[in-house]
């Protein structure tokens, strides 16, 4: 018995000893990767990495500050190899566990991303839930290491600029597990969110600037795939519009014409196209149908807007009622037109289902949609449409009457 | 037996006490001519009161036709035959007085030496709360209980151990409170002592307590009379022994050692935040070491990216591993403690400077250790002293947890916590499970652990430890 417990004990420590450990990393061995960059050039991967250099926190002898990044590049014929290229050059391996966002430059966006995407699921460091952006009309690392928010590290940057979709949805948020989904669905082609490169008015005046940052990024718009290949853009209102079909809205504003009257005939909304009013959305719920109805297939969105009032301009008294109705018709009619235009666009541009709505109709009717699944997108570049808006204000503000008279 | 003769008597007790010379056999002749011996040991006795009231009036009043009893003017005189007897008598202090042609002589007991005074003790302070402390002596710890249960159903009962040292123990409970079963189960294992020396309780408390291979101690004991006389209130048994102001008390519980007295003196809400606090400080004193290093070793993916790129930054030239490093720093932590223990206190503003700027500030400028690393080290140590009856526990598997950490990641962690906590529940207080009220669940005794409730609701008694008379008061009007 007791020689048992002995041997026992002996294999414990013995196996901390022989299989502990194995998988162990010290923090000062990993290059901590924030944002990668992936290009095309020459026909090889070329792969551009931020990395995090933490010494500098440590030189000023802080804990918390954020310290600065390195950029390190390498090439290869696929991620993987491109990665450890790196190593060659820089002295720590790329750990991609914190990466928050990658870039696919615009050559490489065209050729076939997911099939160059399989190392980032393969290896488990990489998350899913990290961000893709597609540079418009650059390389990758071309707008990487921009800085002009006030974060730290320029990664920190672009990050909080996707996050940022919750003000104002002009872009889109698609994550690589998101693309994916929509890649490998039938009836719903992927829309990932574009980073561009812009100049920037340099308006601080002082003195003490340290550096000027002439460029900063944006993300306004979105990029549509078909499959796996980058096919066009859409600008910021179609990707708010796309926005609504796809029920991405959050806290969003809307501007749009200030109502003036009802036309006496047929009580048609007037609008002032000169004054433009806003509000902002507090919650929104949108439903998509289809319908076969005879030969034609009827694509049917409905929007449920409840938002709050943000700016009135032109001489409106909130407090009536009929006041309220008109503007909530003046704000429907907008988003209406917007939605309805961006639909038309992608149909009649780029014949492909971003929206889902092939899903819908694989719910509706799953018999039809074995057959025609293949045929989609021709399918849906031929449907109609129909948008239904309706608007509910809930809210007007401190205020009833706009400030001017 | 006891000679007639006072001459022989002497030299046997002589011969008893091997001559020592604090063995004093005085002999005087009273007034009547009566030849008589008083034996005691030099500075146990009071030696003012033997002469005025024992010496005095031997030699004068005593004569043939008065029995002793009526002449000497102490409160107690016990009457004696035996050899070994006067022998015990003798060394715990009291006055044997031989008369010539007598075979009985007698005891009187005037023992008196130095004690110290109750003070308030150093280790269980309170704000709010008795500020008295047991003491070393054993008949004063047992006025000071006495002084808090006015009630002579408080039984004391007294034993002998120690072959050599015969250090006089007292077990104190509360009839009709307390449990038997747990009763007569201390009464077996005192009585199965067989040591030669009890210097202080915990030889006691390691000879009778169920799991002696337990980092856990399932004997707890306190410095307050407060405190143990609560509970022994709840239906549980104190030793007392002679010579340390430390008091056992058993059955114990685990949830024992997130309270403190002060919890039933101040506002529900406060004591029940405050035990949450210490529950909460307990798996921080024990895991976040352990938990560190695993994930600063293998999931680094789990941290917070900018918890992690500071954390990266502090590390940045630090020569060692991270395991290394906590062990280091836990060690160094023991080293503090220890050090300031022992110090005397005009030396002891040494081992907070040594401590806080050479080891804090100073390694981490050298770049010896991490800044994160010392602010982990402090917070575990601050939770460490939150909860000072686990602290024998907490030190030892805090280690272990470190290791399994640095050896196998969060796996590691995790596992040392499903073999504590099943460690824990497994345990045994006098027949009493040391996890209850949580592991056995009862819903009664959940009234006072992580929470406690207004007292209006303490209706029943530990129900696992007063098993027969679990009622406390009548539940509140209305309910």
């Amino acid at each position: 018995m007791r020689n048992k417990v002995i041997l026992l004990i002996a294999c414990s420590i013995l196996m901390a000893f022989l299989a502990g450990c194995f998988d162990a990393r010290e923090l000062d061995d990993l290059g901590i990767s924030l944002v990668i960059g992936v290009d095309l050039q020459d026909n090889r991967i070329l792969v551009t990495a931020e990395v995090v250099d933490p010494s500098v926190s440590a030189q000023e002898n802080e804990v918390g500050s954020d310290g600065s990044v390195k950029y390190v590049q390498g090439t290869g014929g696929n991620i993987f190899e491109a990665l450890r290229d790196i190593t060659l050059k820089f002295d720590r391996r790329i750990y991609l566990s914190h990466n928050k966002v990658i870039i696919f430059g615009e050559d490489f966006a065209k050729k076939d991303v997911v099939l160059y995407m399989d190392e980032l699921f393969r290896d488990r460091e990489q998350r899913e839930t990290v961000y893709i952006l597609i540079a418009k009309g650059s390389k990758a690392y071309e707008v990487m290491g921009i800085n002009s928010g006030l974060e730290e590290l320029p990664a920190d940057y672009v990050h909080r600029l996707i996050k940022n979709i919750e003000f104002n949805p002009k872009t889109v948020d698609t994550n690589i597990a998101e693309y994916l989904k929509y890649y490998y669905n039938l009836g719903q082609h992927p829309v990932v969110g574009v980073v561009e490169r812009r100049q920037r008015r340099d308006i601080d005046k002082s003195e003490q600037k340290t550096g000027t940052r002439e460029t900063e990024l944006s993300v306004l718009g979105s990029a549509i795939f078909k499959g796996d290949s980058l096919a066009g853009y859409l600008n910021g209102n179609d990707t708010k519009s796309y926005n609504f079909i796809i029920d991405n809205i959050q806290v969003s504003p809307i501007t749009f014409p200030s109502p003036l009257s009802y036309e006496e005939t047929g009580k048609k909304l007037v609008q002032n196209e000169e004054r433009l009013s806003s509000i902002s959305i507090i919650r929104n719920r949108t439903k998509n149908d289809v319908e076969i109805r005879g030969d034609r297939l009827i694509l049917k969105t409905e929007v449920n807007i409840r938002g709050t009032l943000r700016e009135v301009i032109g001489d409106i008294d909130v407090s009536k009622e009929e006041n309220l109705k008109k503007m909530e018709e003046a704000c429907s009619k907008t988003v209406e037109e917007g939605i309805k235009l961006a639909v038309e666009k992608v149909q009649k541009e780029y014949e492909l289902d971003i929206f889902g709505f092939g899903l819908v109709f694989h719910r509706k009717y799953p018999e039809q949609w074995e057959k025609i699944k293949e045929n989609w997108d021709q399918i849906f570049a031929d449907a109609d449409f129909q948008i239904d808006v309706k608007t509910h204000i809930i809210r007007t503000g401190l205020i009833n009457k706009p400030l001017a008279r | 037996m006891i000679s007639k003769k006072i001459d022989v008597n002497k030299k046997e007790i002589e011969n008893i006490f091997n001559n020592v010379p604090d063995l004093v056999a005085y002999e005087f002749q009273t007034k009547s001519k009566i030849k008589m011996m008083a034996c005691y040991i030099e500075g146990l006795i009071d030696k003012n009161l033997f002469d005025r009231d024992i010496l005095k009036a031997l030699i004068f009043y005593l004569d043939k036709h008065k029995d002793i009893k009526d002449v000497i003017l102490t409160s107690k005189v016990n009457e004696l035959n035996n050899m070994e007897d006067i022998e015990k008598e003798i060394i715990g202090g009291n006055i044997v007085i031989f008369m010539e042609g007598c075979r009985t002589c007698y005891t009187v007991e005037l023992s008196k030496w130095d004690k110290r005074a109750v003070e308030q003790p150093q280790a269980e302070s309170v704000v709010r709360g008795p500020k008295e402390g047991f003491i070393e002596d054993i008949a004063v710890n047992k006025v000071l209980l006495r002084r808090k249960i006015k009630n002579s159903n408080l039984i004391f009962e007294d034993y002998r151990l120690g072959k050599q040292t015969n250090t006089e123990v007292s077990i104190a409970y509360i009839k009709g409170i307390v449990n038997q079963d747990v009763l007569d189960e201390v009464k077996n294992r005192l009585k199965e002592i067989n040591i030669d020396a009890v210097l202080e309780s915990g030889y006691i408390e390691e000879l009778i307590e169920d799991n002696t291979n337990s980092f856990f101690a399932t004997v707890s004991n306190s410095e307050k009379p407060d405190i143990i006389a609560g509970k022994i209130l709840e239906g549980r048994v104190a030793i007392f022994t002679d010579g340390t102001p430390h008091v056992l008390v058993v059955p114990t519980l685990f949830i024992e050692g997130i309270m403190s007295s002060e919890d039933y003196y101040r506002r529900p809400y406060f004591s029940s935040f405050l035990r949450l606090l210490r529950a909460f400080a307990f798996f921080v004193t024990i895991y976040l070491p352990g938990a560190f290093v695993a994930l600063m070793l293998y999931h680094q993916e789990m941290i917070p990216t900018v918890l992690l790129i500071s954390a990266a930054g502090a590390r940045e030239g630090v020569p060692l591993p991270v395991a290394i490093e906590i062990i280091i720093m836990v060690i160094v932590l023991e080293l503090t403690k220890e050090s300031g223990l022992r110090l005397p206190k005009n030396i002891g503003a040494t081992v907070s400077i040594v401590g806080a700027l050479v080891l804090g500030q100073a390694a981490v400028q050298a770049k010896l250790i991490g800044a994160l690393t010392v602010i982990l080290i402090s917070i575990t140590a601050l939770t460490e002293f939150i909860i000072p009856e686990l602290v024998q526990g907490i030190v030892l598997y805090r280690l272990v947890v470190i290791f399994l950490g640095g050896f196998f990641g969060l796996y590691g962690v995790v596992c040392a916590f499903a073999a504590i906590t099943m460690h824990i529940i497994s345990l045994n207080s006098f027949g009493v499970p040391f996890g209850w009220p949580i592991a056995p669940r009862n819903n009664r005794g959940l009234k006072d652990t992580v929470v406690r409730l207004h007292k209006k609701r303490f209706i029943f008694r530990p129900e696992a430890i007063a098993k027969e008379n679990v009622k406390r008061q009548e539940p509140p009007k209305g309910e």
